[in-house]
């Protein structure tokens, strides 16, 4: 099986890797719930750091960084779509790539059935915000880099709200900037944007995407175990943050646009 | 209106009376006209956009520049490199097709392509249509369009004689091509 997927173009890792273990992450117990959360308050978000406009070569980027995710985000085109099919509206392509050291244990550089699922998520996110179509026969390319990943829900909504950006920068026509914020619920509370252990100790986490201009969503993913009653209360708390990451993102935006 | 930068989705506030046309880089939706872009939104005549000098896809009517890539009795392939004065990124190309009834407005069935362009010619011309699902449908049916710059058989670049011929200054001698008229004549 290992000699199945062996990649001779780079330079392979061993067969086995462990993570290293430091001092004193013992101390912390592997169920979460039930006791409150450390290091802040249940409805609160990583700190978010964006900026547009880092990747030189690309029509517009983005980079964003909460906490301990770490993502780049890269936008090329419209350019002409290689189909040999005519289409009336452009095409949103969403690449992601996980960097080997993305995760605690190394991930091989091959795309792989997560990469895609986190990819058809971001790309469902921002479809209805793009105006596809006014760009005739054209294809976007976005390509996600998440160069360090806590939390795969907090990777596809930051993904989300850096693909956004980036789109901006590149100029591209959009209804309104996309927002994503992801919410688990741990027993009977729910905790915003959770990091990995927090995420694997919830009984169900939720993803929302939507556009906060416009009040309107455009993506919820849910996952796991969850009341309706739970659901619509994390969909209520996420769009309540929406307006904390517009600011974030606006201000931004409105730094790169004046510099250029 | 103030001069102040946009984002998409924000509400473009409006003086009073009539909706002004809206251009690109704006849309109307609900009632409220918001921007799609970043920028500032200027009046460009009577329509109001947010201009912007991004490269973009062709559309009918846009201005490009491209040289010729390949030629057949039918039709000149171009690759289009710039659209409305932008210059695309290297390597992001458009393709564009001038048919043999597209070349020139008169006398259209007696064009031979081989008589109008050659490859690597740089030719402006004027996007007709969306075309096929491979390029988009280019015409130099004007005076003002056509080749623009050319290199002759001895290597060295070409001045327009007429609107059919092209002179090398280097052996003299003449090549045909549907030239452009120049800009300021």
């Amino acid at each position: 099986m290992a000699q199945n997927n062996f990649d001779r173009r780079r330079i392979n890792g061993p067969e086995e890797s462990f993570p290293p273990v430091f001092e004193g992450e013992d101390d912390i117990p592997d169920t979460l719930s039930g006791k409150p959360r450390a290091g802040r308050n249940p409805g609160d978000i990583r700190p978010i750091f964006l900026k547009a406009g880092l990747i030189s070569q690309a029509n517009g980027s983005a980079y964003i960084e909460t906490a301990r995710t770490k993502i780049a985000c890269a936008v090329y085109g419209p350019r002409q779509s290689k189909t040999t099919v005519y289409s009336e509206n452009g095409r949103l392509n969403v690449e992601v790539k996980f960097t080997p050291f993305s995760c605690t244990r190394r991930r091989a550089p091959i795309r792989d059935a997560e990469d895609r699922s986190v990819a058809a998520q971001i790309q469902q996110a921002l479809l209805p915000a793009v105006r596809l179509d006014l760009l005739p026969k054209s294809t976007i390319d976005i390509f996600v880099t998440i160069i360090e990943n806590d939390g795969i829900e907090g990777c596809i909504a930051s993904g989300s709200v850096a693909a956004s950006a980036a789109l901006a920068d590149a100029g591209i026509e959009m209804l309104g900037l996309v927002m994503s914020c992801a919410a688990s619920t741990l027993g009977k509370e729910i905790w915003l944007d959770p990091t990995e252990k927090e995420a694997q100790a919830a009984s169900g986490s939720l993803i929302l995407a939507g556009m906060p201009a416009l009040d309107t969503i455009t993506s919820v993913w849910q996952s796991g175990r969850m009341t309706p009653a739970q659901a619509i209360q994390c969909m209520e708390v996420c769009q309540e943050r929406f307006v904390d990451i517009h600011s974030i993102v606006a201000q931004a935006l409105l730094d790169n646009a004046q510099v250029t | 209106m103030s001069s102040d930068l946009v984002l998409p989705g924000q509400p473009i506030p409006l003086p009073r009376g009539p909706v002004p046309q809206l251009a690109g880089g704006i849309y109307s939706r609900d009632g409220h006209v918001r921007a799609s872009l970043v920028g500032v939104p200027r009046y460009e005549g009577s329509a109001l956009a947010i201009p912007r000098t991004r490269p973009h896809p062709p559309s009918p009517d846009s201005t490009v520049l491209g040289f010729v890539s390949r030629l057949s009795p039918q039709q000149a392939v171009l690759s289009i490199t710039v659209v409305d004065g932008v210059p695309l990124p290297p390597g992001e190309e458009f393709t564009g097709v001038i048919r043999v009834q597209d070349v020139r407005a008169t006398e259209k069935d007696k064009v031979k392509i081989a008589d109008c362009f050659r490859g690597g010619d740089v030719v402006k011309g004027l996007v007709i249509s969306l075309g096929d699902a491979r390029s988009y449908y280019v015409t130099t049916a004007r005076n003002d369009l056509g080749v623009i710059f050319a290199t002759s058989e001895a290597g060295v670049t070409m001045e327009p004689v007429s609107w059919q011929e092209m002179r090398c200054p280097r052996t003299g001698r003449i090549e045909k091509r549907k030239c452009a008229k120049p800009e300021g004549l």
